[in-house]
C-alpha cells in the first residue's frame, strides 16, 4: 500500500494545488447556505432588498471563482492521475522485463496481465476521484459541522450525534469490502486463466471433445465471480440507505427541537433554514460514499495486488558484474554444476562438468528431463547453479553482465516463438541495426530464403500472432535465422530442428559450420550428434560420457542402443545394403 | 521545481480533434445503438419480473425523495416562521415513514438491480465462452489471443458496472428531472422559470464537451487495447525476450505506447472533468438566483421563505440528475461500445454447420478415403492439390516430405479442423462432412505438435483423454506410453501440479503425456503430428513398442522424421507442394530412385564413417 503511495510523491506539488483548488470551491459551497441565511434574516424578513441584492451579487462573484477553481483542479487532477498510471504501470513493465525465470512461476501471465490493465485502471480512477471529491466528502461533512454550529451550536449538536456513529459504520464497512474485493479480483483471475488456457489449447480441447468438460470448468469460476461480486456489491448497497436514513432522521430532529426554540424566540428562522441545509447538503455528500467506499476499497485490494508484484525479489542480477567482462572467444567450462529448480526437490543436474572449446561444436544428448534444456539456461543465466560454477571465457558468469552475457548468445527454442510483426522484423530482432542483406544471409544459412521470397510480400510479410499462417518448420527456421543474424559467440540449438526434414536439416547444418561460432545442440538424432565435435551423453541429470561418435559407440552401450533403434541392428551396414 | 509542477498539467500536448481518430477511422463508431441497447434488454428479459421491481423501487424512491424535502419546506413555513404547533407531531411522524421507506426502496432497487446485472453478465461471458468453442480453429489462427482475452474481461466488465450503476442512476435522474419540475412549477411558475435559465448555458457547455470527450474515449479505448495486446505479447515471449536480451528495446517500445495512452486518457479526463464542474457552477448560479430573486419575491410577499428554502433544495436536486445524466453518458458509451464487441464477437459465423448430423458412428473399421481433394487456408499460399489416397483398415500410414509440404494439413482435414474445398474424404464409406464433428472425433485420437497442457494435476491432464477413465487405467496409459516412471519420480506423482502451458516438465515429458492420453481415448484413428520428435530415442524405443501395440487393429497416420518409423509403415505418402508425389511402402519408393530415395540417401551419406 505504502509503495504504491509513494509513485505519488512527485506530484506533491501539482497534488497540493488541486487540493487547495478543491478547498475553494468548498469554501464556496459552504459559504453559500450562510449567505442564504443573510439574504433571509437581513435582507427578506427586515424587508431591505439593498440586502438581498448585495448578498445576491458576492453569492454570485464567488460562484465564478468556484467554477474557475474547478476547471483549474481538472487539469491538475487528470494530470496527477495519469502521470501516476503512467509511473506505476512503466514501473510494472520494467519489474517484469527483469523478473527471473523462477519469478515468473509464481506469477501466471494472465494474473500479471489483470495486474496490469484490471488492478491499475482502478487505482489510477480512485486518486482522480481522490484530488476531485473522495476528499472533498470528509471535508465537506466536516466543514458542514463547523458552520453548522457557527450558526447555531444547539441545533448543529443534533447533527453531530449523528456522524461518529455514521463514520465508524462507513470505517467497518470499508475494511471489510477491501477483503472481499481482493477475492473478486482472485476470482476474475481465475476466469481470465480459463479462457487464456481454452484459447491457447482450442485445438487440443476440440480434437478431444471436452467442450462440455471446459465449459462446466469456466461456469464454475464464472459463477464464483458472480457470487462473489455479488455478495461484496450487495454488502456495500448497505452503506447508503443507512446514511440517508439516519440523516433524514436527524433532520426531523432538528425541526422538532427548532420548533420549541423558535416558539420561544431563542432560534432565528434563517438559522433553522441554514443548518438544514447544511444537513442536506451533508447528507447528499454521504449518499455518495458508497460509491466512494467501494472505488476506495477496490483500490486497496488492488494496489496490494501490484505492491505484490513490484515488492518481488529478482533472484538474478548484475550485482557482482565488472562491465569490462565481454564475450570474446565462446569457451564454455561447467565445474561441478549442480542444480534444483526453485520450489522442487528432486535434483535436476547432479555434480555436471564439461569443457567447450571456441568453434566447437557440442551435441546434447539423453533422455527427456535427463538436464539438457537446463544446462542452455544456466549458460544464459535464466536460472543461477545451486552449486558449482558456469564459467565463459575462464570468467564467472556472475562476472559478466547479463546484457554482455546474452548478447553474445543465439538461442533457438524448442518452441519457436515469433512476435507480432513482419518476417524482416523478425529475424532482425536478433541483431536491430541489421542491414537486408545480413538478414538475408542469415535467412539463407537457416535454408528459409526462398521459402521467405515465396510468400506474398516476401520479407515485408506479416507474421500473425504466434504465426500462425507459418508451418512448425518454417518458423523454426525463422528462429534459426533470427539467432544467426547477430553472429553469436555462443548459438544453443534446443532440439530447434525436430520439425525439419532431413534434406533440409543437413543443409542447414552444413550452413551452421561456417559460423564462427561454439556450438551446443540438444538434439534426439544420432544423424545430428554424429556431425559434432563431441558428444556428451546425460542421464538423470549426471554426465554419463563425453567423446565423439566413435568413441561412444565403442565404450558406451546405452549409446550404442540408441544408435541401434534409429539404425537397426546392424546400423548402417544393414541401412545401405537395402539399396 | 515549484514552477514546474505549477505549469506542467498545461503543457499537455494538444490532442488532434475531430480529423484525428475519427478521419482515420481506425475505430469503428458505435453503429447499431438502439440494436445493442435491445440486445442487451434481451440478456436481461428472462429477469423482467426483477427489472419491473427496479424500476418501481427506483419510481416509489423518486416520489419519495420528492416528497420529503417538500414536506420539510412546508414544515419550515407552518411551524417554523409562523410558529405553530398544530399537527407538528403528526407531519414529522410522516416525515419519518416516508424517510424510512426511502431507504428501503433505495435498498432493494439496488440489492436487485446487482442481482440482475450479474446474472446478465455472467450469460454473456458464458455465451462468449461457448461462441469461441464453436468458432473454428482458423478464427484463432488469424486472432490475438490478447484481443479476445480483452473482450471477455475488459468489455464484459464494463457492461457489468455500467448495468450495475447506470440503469438505476438514468431512470433515477430522469423521473427526478420530471418530478422536481413539476412541483417546482406546481410551488410557483415564476420561480421555475428562474431556475431553468442556467439549462441553455448547461445545453451548450455538455455540447462543448462531450463532443470532445466522445472521440477522446475512444482514442484512449483503443490506445489501451494496443498497449495491452503489447504486453500480452511480450509475456508470453518472455523466454526470447531475456535470451536475446531485448529488454531494454521492449522497454521503450512499451513507453512509447504507455505515453500514447497517458496523453489520450489525461484530455479525456481533463475535459469530462469539466462536467460536474460546470454543473456545480450552474447549480450554485441556480441556487444564487433563487436566493436573490425569490428574497426579492418573498418582500413582494409573491412567494414564501419556505417556497424559497424547497426550491434551493429542488434546484440541487435538479442539477445533480442532469450531471448524473452527463456523467453517465460517457459511461453508457462506453459500455454500448464494449457490448457492441461483445456482440460482434457473437455473431462471428461458427464453424460451418455439420450437414448431415449423423451421429451414429462407433466401432469403424477405420477404412481412410481421400477423394480428389484440394484445400487452400485463406490468404495463405498452403494448399493441397487434388490429394486422393485409400486406406484400409489397420493400416499404418506414413506422411513423409519437406516442411510445408501439406502433411498436416492433410491431418487437419480428417479431423475437420478445416472443411476441404473440394473433393470427398471417407471414412468406412461415410462421407465425413455429413457425420457430426463430435461423432468423427470420438472414432480419433490425436498428439498433436503442440503437446498443450492444462493447469492441473497429471493424472487429471491424463484424464483428459477420456473423462470416465479409472485411477487404474489412466496408470495403465501412461506405463503404456512409459510416462509412469518418470511421474512416479516426481514429489507427488500423480498429484503433482503442473503449472499453465505445462512448467514444471521437460517438453519431452509432456510428449509422453499427450500420448498418454491419445492411449487412454482407444480410439480407431490414430492421428501422430510429428510426435515423436523430441522424445528421446531411449524412451522413443518403449513408444515405438507401445505405439505398435496400440496401432494393431488401428489405422494410423503418422507424421514422423525418423526413417525407423517410416520403415515401419504399409503405406509411406510422399507429398510435395501439396500434391502425392509417390505412395508405396519403404522398399518399393527406394527400388523407385525417385525423390524419396533422394530424401532417405541424403541423410545415409553422411554415415559413412
Amino acid at each position: 500500500m505504502k509503495k504504491i503511495v509513494s509513485f505519488l510523491n512527485p506530484y506533491r506539488v501539482a497534488i497540493a494545488i488541486a487540493l487547495f483548488l478543491m478547498l475553494i470551491e468548498l469554501a464556496v459551497e459552504l459559504i453559500q447556505p450562510l449567505l442564504m441565511a443573510k439574504i433571509i434574516d437581513d435582507g427578506i424578513l427586515q424587508k431591505d432588498l439593498d440586502a438581498v441584492a448585495r448578498w445576491g451579487m458576492v453569492m454570485l462573484s464567488i460562484t465564478l471563482i468556484a467554477f474557475f477553481a474547478g476547471i483549474a483542479n481538472s487539469f491538475y487532477a487528470a494530470h496527477v492521475s495519469q502521470s501516476f498510471g503512467f509511473d506505476v504501470r512503466k514501473a510494472l513493465f520494467v519489474k517484469i522485463q527483469y523478473f527471473s525465470f523462477s519469478n515468473f512461476n509464481r506469477f501466471p501471465g494472465s494474473s500479471l496481465m489483470t495486474r496490469l490493465t484490471n488492478d491499475l485502471t482502478q487505482i489510477q480512477n480512485t486518486v482522480f476521484m481522490g484530488l476531485r471529491i473522495m476528499l472533498r466528502a470528509p471535508l465537506l461533512v466536516i466543514g458542514g459541522t463547523v458552520m453548522a454550529f457557527a450558526v447555531n451550536v444547539k441545533l448543529a449538536s443534533i447533527l453531530i450525534c449523528s456522524l461518529p456513529l455514521l463514520i465508524l459504520f462507513l470505517l467497518w464497512m470499508m475494511r471489510k469490502a477491501g477483503n472481499l474485493f481482493r477475492i473478486v479480483q482472485e476470482k476474475l483471475d481465475a476466469v481470465n486463466r480459463i479462457v487464456q488456457e481454452n484459447l491457447a489449447g482450442m485445438r487440443l480441447i476440440k480434437a478431444f471433445l471436452r467442450h462440455d468438460y471446459e465449459l462446466s470448468r469456466f461456469q464454475k469460476a464464472n459463477q464464483d465471480l458472480k457470487n462473489q461480486t455479488v455478495s461484496v456489491l450487495r454488502f456495500l448497497e448497505m452503506i447508503q440507505p443507512v446514511l440517508l436514513f439516519v440523516l433524514n432522521a436527524s433532520i426531523l430532529i432538528i425541526l422538532w427541537v427548532a420548533h420549541a426554540d423558535v416558539v420561544e424566540g431563542e432560534v432565528k428562522v434563517g438559522e433553522v433554514v441554514a443548518v438544514v441545509n447544511y444537513a442536506t447538503r451533508i447528507m447528499s455528500v454521504l449518499s455518495m460514499l458508497s460509491f466512494i467506499i467501494s472505488a476506495f476499497s477496490r483500490a486497496k485490494a488492488s494496489s496490494l495486488r501490484i505492491a505484490e508484484v513490484l515488492e518481488t525479489n529478482i533472484d538474478i542480477t548484475d550485482d557482482l558484474a565488472q562491465s569490462a567482462n565481454e564475450i570474446k572467444e565462446g569457451k564454455i567450462e561447467f565445474r561441478d554444476v549442480s542444480f534444483t529448480y526453485p520450489d522442487s526437490s528432486s535434483q535436476v543436474l547432479d555434480h555436471v562438468s564439461f569443457i567447450v572449446n571456441p568453434g566447437e561444436t557440442l551435441a546434447l544428448l539423453g533422455a527427456t528431463g535427463s538436464g539438457k534444456s537446463t544446462i542452455f539456461h544456466l549458460i544464459m543465466r535464466l536460472y543461477d547453479p545451486t552449486n558449482g560454477r558456469v564459467l565463459i571465457d575462464e570468467m564467472d558468469i556472475h562476472t559478466i553482465k547479463l546484457e554482455n552475457l546474452r548478447k553474445s548468445i543465439g538461442l533457438v527454442p524448442q518452441e519457436s516463438l515469433l512476435f507480432t510483426g513482419t518476417v524482416k522484423e523478425n529475424i532482425a530482432w536478433g541483431k536491430e541495426d541489421a542491414e537486408l542483406d545480413e538478414i538475408a544471409a542469415a535467412a539463407k544459412s537457416a535454408q528459409i530464403h526462398e521459402t521467405i521470397l515465396k510468400l506474398p510480400q516476401g520479407y515485408d510479410t506479416m507474421i500473425s500472432q504466434k504465426g500462425a499462417n507459418l508451418s512448425g518448420g518454417q518458423k523454426q527456421r525463422i528462429s534459426i535465422a533470427r539467432a544467426l543474424v547477430r553472429k553469436p559467440k555462443i548459438l544453443l540449438l534446443d532440439d530447434s530442428t525436430s520439425a525439419l526434414d532431413l534434406k533440409t536439416e543437413e543443409k542447414l547444418l552444413n550452413a551452421l559450420m561456417q559460423y564462427k561460432c561454439t556450438t551446443l545442440i540438444i538434439t534426439q538424432k544420432i544423424a545430428t550428434a554424429m556431425a559434432a565435435d563431441h558428444i556428451l551423453l546425460l542421464e538423470d541429470g549426471k554426465v554419463l560420457a563425453t567423446g565423439t561418435h566413435e568413441e561412444l559407440l565403442q565404450r558406451v552401450p546405452l549409446y550404442r542402443k540408441i544408435y541401434e533403434s534409429q539404425y537397426g541392428k546392424g546400423g548402417l551396414y544393414g541401412a545401405q545394403t537395402s539399396y | 521545481m515549484a514552477l514546474k509542477h505549477l505549469i506542467e498539467p498545461f503543457r499537455h500536448p494538444k490532442m488532434e480533434m475531430k480529423d484525428g481518430a475519427a478521419a482515420k477511422g481506425k475505430k469503428p463508431k458505435v453503429k447499431d445503438w438502439p440494436g445493442t441497447l435491445k440486445r442487451i434488454w434481451k440478456y436481461m428479459s428472462d429477469q423482467k419480473g426483477w427489472v419491473f421491481l427496479v424500476f418501481l423501487m427506483v419510481f416509489a424512491s423518486t416520489v419519495l425523495g420528492i416528497l420529503g424535502p417538500f414536506l420539510i419546506g412546508k414544515a419550515i413555513d407552518v411551524h417554523i416562521v409562523e410558529k405553530s404547533g398544530e399537527n407538528f407531531g403528526f407531519l414529522l411522524a410522516a416525515l419519518v415513514l416516508i424517510y424510512a421507506f426511502h431507504s428501503l426502496s433505495i435498498w432493494f432497487q439496488n440489492i436487485w438491480m446487482i442481482k440482475v446485472a450479474q446474472n446478465t453478465v455472467y450469460k454473456m461471458r458464458s455465451d462468449l465462452f461457448q461462441q469461441y468453442h464453436r468458432l473454428s480453429i482458423s478464427f484463432f489462427d488469424e486472432r490475438k489471443a490478447g484481443d479476445l482475452m480483452s473482450r471477455m474481461t475488459n468489455d464484459i466488465e464494463n457492461v457489468s458496472s455500467t448495468l450495475n450503476s447506470s440503469v438505476i442512476q438514468i431512470s433515477f435522474s430522469v423521473l427526478t428531472l420530471i418530478g422536481t419540475i413539476a412541483v417546482m412549477l406546481w410551488m410557483s411558475p415564476l420561480l421555475t422559470v428562474i431556475t431553468l435559465i442556467v439549462i441553455p448555458m448547461m445545453v451548450m457547455g455538455m455540447k462543448w464537451i462531450t463532443r470532445r470527450t466522445g472521440l477522446l474515449f475512444k482514442e484512449q479505448q483503443q490506445n489501451l487495447g494496443e498497449l495491452n495486446g503489447y504486453v500480452e505479447e511480450m509475456i508470453t515471449g518472455q523466454q526470447i525476450v531475456k535470451a536475446f536480451s531485448k529488454e531494454q528495446r521492449v522497454i521503450s517500445e512499451f513507453l512509447a505506447k504507455n505515453e500514447r495512452l497517458k496523453q489520450s486518457a489525461f484530455w479525456a479526463q481533463t475535459i469530462s472533468g469539466f462536467i460536474p464542474k460546470l454543473m456545480n457552477a450552474l447549480n450554485n448560479a441556480s441556487f444564487t438566483l433563487i436566493a436573490g430573486i425569490g428574497g426579492m419575491f418573498a418582500l413582494k410577499g409573491w412567494i414564501t421563505i419556505g417556497t424559497i428554502v424547497a426550491f434551493a433544495e429542488y434546484a440541487r436536486q435538479f442539477t445533480r440528475p442532469l450531471n448524473d445524466l452527463a456523467n453517465q453518458f460517457n459511461t453508457l458509451l462506453s459500455a454500448v461500445a464494449g457490448a457492441e464487441r461483445v456482440f460482434a464477437l457473437l455473431d462471428e459465423p461458427e464453424e460451418e454447420r455439420d450437414n448431415g448430423k449423423q451421429t451414429n458412428f462407433e466401432h469403424i473399421k477405420g477404412e481412410v478415403i481421400f477423394d480428389h481433394v484440394s484445400f487452400s487456408y485463406e490468404g495463405s499460399s498452403q494448399t493441397i492439390h487434388d490429394v486422393s489416397f485409400h486406406v484400409s483398415p489397420g493400416e499404418t500410414v506414413a506422411l513423409v516430405g519437406p516442411t510445408g509440404a501439406g502433411k498436416t494439413t492433410i491431418i487437419n482435414l480428417l479431423a475437420r479442423f478445416y472443411e476441404a474445398d473440394k473433393g470427398k474424404i471417407l471414412i468406412d464409406g461415410h462421407d465425413i462432412s455429413k457425420l457430426k464433428r463430435s461423432a468423427l472425433r470420438k472414432t480419433m485420437g490425436f498428439v498433436l505438435q503442440d503437446p498443450f497442457l492444462f493447469q492441473g494435476t497429471i493424472r487429471e491432464n491424463i484424464r483428459y483423454g477420456r473423462l470416465d477413465a479409472t485411477d487404474k487405467e489412466v496408470e495403465e496409459a501412461c506405463k503404456l506410453s512409459n510416462a509412469h516412471s518418470f511421474i512416479m519420480k516426481l514429489p507427488n506423482q500423480y498429484e503433482t501440479v503442473i503449472g499453465q502451458n505445462g512448467s514444471g516438465i521437460s517438453q519431452g515429458q509432456k510428449q509422453l503425456l499427450s500420448i498418454a492420453r491419445a492411449i487412454l481415448k482407444n480410439p480407431s484413428i490414430l492421428l501422430l503430428d510429428e510426435a515423436t520428435s523430441s522424445i528421446d530415442t531411449v524412451t522413443e524405443l518403449k513408444i515405438q513398442e507401445a505405439l505398435e501395440r496400440l496401432m494393431k487393429g488401428r489405422t494410423s497416420f503418422v507424421i514422423a522424421h525418423r526413417l525407423n518409423t517410416i520403415r515401419k509403415a504399409d503405406q509411406i505418402l510422399v507429398i510435395k507442394d501439396g500434391r502425392i508425389l509417390e505412395k508405396g511402402s519403404h522398399q518399393e519408393l527406394l527400388d523407385r530412385k525417385g525423390f524419396y530415395y533422394e530424401l532417405a540417401s541424403s541423410r545415409f551419406k553422411k554415415e559413412t564413417i
